[in-house]
């Protein structure tokens, strides 16, 4: 089966006047199976967006390729266009001065759809599934940010392309239309097969929605890996301790590395464990110290704190030769690093 | 040939859309563009305009409006859609851009043909003004309007990749409208700002129009003097000259990223 998204040796580097070129995104090689929703993560900065453009045939790539369906974004311009649907993050996407109905129709014929009867169908139900069916013959530029966002994504959804890129779906939306938003993107991939890649700031929705995540950083690809997996491999690492009532400085000291915090009277130390420090360890020496241990559980990190941790250390190894080599033992199965 | 016509349709639909959310605007611009006339007609004849002396002012001056159009609708039009990236969604299509461009300069043409009509009509019937419909203008008239859209063309082509170039595409227009000869024939001017001015979008064509709409002259006869053959050329020069720059403008906007970016 073809890959949904084949993205092959891209690169992207900006040429400024006074020399200082930028290399927004470098050396990027990905892929993603249809039906999944794909998450890119990273700061601003990271190359998500100038990625995503590239894929939409926005933006040249310096070098590689981007292939939708198979279809080279570079070559077979036309075919590859009619596999996407985008959402691109900043913009309004859409004429304000039509209606939802006049932009849904407007947007269905530019991409390609000839049979009126077809495009009235798709945008009467786009229109139905986001609640705008009410409000369709309303200039959009009255509507909430929240509405003005489901209509962008509903034209983007209006020719029916396999593929959804959306940069940023729910930046300045408030609860409700972000998680209406969200709904709708589980919706998109688990009930009708589509294929979605997002970017966002947001961790949290990532982690609820992505099956799969790359996280950038400075054009680069830190991580590559299913949800589940890289949350996993994090998981096993991390314990938290939790003691009962205040526990002194001098005697925490007695875990090194870890990390001691109050949480409702109680202390916790959180920290990593290795070949050093095994739970074992940590529950003998507790003991010895006459603490009284509540509970030693594994921490249940999640895609904020490492994304965290992964931009740190691409940080503190910007410039090193080989860029980011995270510890192989301290990270089983290891991640996906791309130097 | 039914797509060309879908996209026709379509960008003629979307344009009446926004004109008519517009129409307070639009009438307004109407009336100052009739008023403008009047006002420099008016000025250029000491006080004293008769319908002849307007009726060639009249012919300069509609195929300026034109122009006008034709150009704050390319240059100004993809800096707004710039902006709001409404340029991009269509760079998504799966259609050629050049199909879609062609488009939407057919479909301004079509409304910026609609107002001239009514502006035109206004003002004839207001000013007792008479400009002869003859068959032989259309070639002539054809030949001016595709010469402006290759104009156009390269200011959207130079918009595309700077996005300053709006103030200089307004320059234009408003030059336009005195050095193409609307209300002074360029043969008036000092010998360097005649030069100039011919080799400006639409003087040659407004110089042939008048000949031919309001002097009878036939097209033999202004092919035999050149000056049809010197708009022919102009127009292709410019056509082609347009499309070049707007295509290396799409190229450089992608290598540079700039579709999206204002």
């Amino acid at each position: 089966m073809k890959s949904a998204i084949e993205i092959r040796s891209l690169s992207k580097t900006f040429r400024s006047r006074g020399g200082n070129d930028v290399e927004a995104v470098s050396r990027l090689d990905l892929t993603v199976e249809p039906g999944q929703v794909f998450g890119f993560l990273g700061s601003n900065g990271a190359g998500k967006t100038t990625t995503l453009k590239m894929a939409c045939g926005l933006v040249m790539p310096t070098t590689g390729t981007v292939r939708l369906n198979g279809y080279d974004v570079g070559r077979q311009r036309g075919p590859a266009m009619r596999q996407i649907g985008a959402v691109l993050e900043g913009t309004r996407n859409v004429y304000w001065r039509m209606n939802a109905w006049q932009n849904l129709l407007y947007f269905g014929r530019i991409k390609g759809v000839s049979s009126t009867k077809l495009l009235k169908a798709r945008a009467e139900r786009l229109l139905r599934e986001l609640d705008l069916w009410e409000r369709r013959k309303d200039p959009v530029g009255e509507f909430s940010r929240g509405m003005q966002q489901k209509v962008a994504i509903a034209a983007a959804l209006i020719a029916d392309p396999p593929i959804v890129l959306l940069d940023e779906p729910a930046l300045g939306l408030d609860v409700q239309a972000s998680r209406t938003v969200q709904e709708w993107i589980i919706q998109l991939a688990k009930e009708r097969g589509k294929t979605v890649v997002l970017t966002t700031h947001q961790l949290d929705m990532a982690e609820s929605l992505c099956d799969r995540v790359a996280i950038m950083s400075h054009g680069r690809l830190l991580a590559h890996r299913s949800t589940g997996e890289l949350l996993d491999l994090f998981r096993r690492e991390f314990y938290q301790v939790r003691l009962r009532g205040v526990v002194e400085a001098e005697k925490t000291g007695a875990f090194p590395g870890f990390t001691a915090s109050r949480e409702n009277g109680h202390t916790v130390l959180a920290g990593e464990v290795g070949e050093e420090l095994s739970v074992f360890d940590l529950v003998e020496r507790a003991r010895a110290a006459g603490m009284d241990l509540i509970s030693v559980s594994p921490a249940e990190p999640n895609l904020e704190e490492i994304f965290v941790e992964l931009i740190e250390r691409a940080k503190e190894t910007a410039g090193q030769d080989g860029g980011l080599e995270l510890d192989a033992g301290a990270r089983p199965a290891g991640i996906e690093i791309r130097g | 040939m039914v797509v060309a016509g879908t996209v026709l349709l379509n960008e003629c639909q979307k344009r009446l859309i926004i004109m008519w959310s517009y129409r307070f605007n639009f009438m307004l611009e109407t009336f100052m563009i009739g008023f403008l006339f009047v006002g420099i007609s008016f000025f250029v004849s000491g006080g004293r305009p008769t319908p002849e002396q307007m009726a060639p002012a009249l012919l300069g001056y509609l195929t300026w409006f034109f122009a006008v159009f034709a150009i704050s609708d390319m240059s100004q039009g993809i800096r707004e859609e710039t902006q709001t990236g409404t340029l991009e969604q269509m760079y998504m299509s799966p259609l050629p851009s050049g199909l879609l461009l062609a488009g939407r300069s057919v479909a301004s043409l079509f409304i910026s043909s609609a107002m001239v009509i009514l502006i035109g009509g206004i003002l004839m019937l207001a000013l007792g003004i008479r400009i002869p419909v003859r068959i032989e203008g259309v070639p002539v008239f054809a030949l001016t309007i595709v010469g402006l859209y290759g104009f156009a063309f390269f200011m959207g082509g130079a918009t595309l990749v700077f996005k300053q170039v709006n103030a200089l595409s307004n320059l234009l227009t408003n030059m336009l409208l005195f050095l193409n000869g609307s209300f002074l024939t360029v043969e008036r001017m000092p010998g360097w700002l005649e030069g100039f001015a011919r080799s400006l979008p639409s003087t040659q064509g407004i110089d042939v129009l008048r000949r031919v709409v309001l002097d009878d002259l036939s097209l033999a006869s202004v092919w035999q003097d050149g000056s049809l053959v010197w708009l022919t050329v102009h127009t292709a020069v410019f056509l082609f000259a347009g499309w070049g720059v707007f295509l290396w403008g799409e190229r450089v906007a992608r290598r540079r990223g700039l579709l999206g970016q204002y």
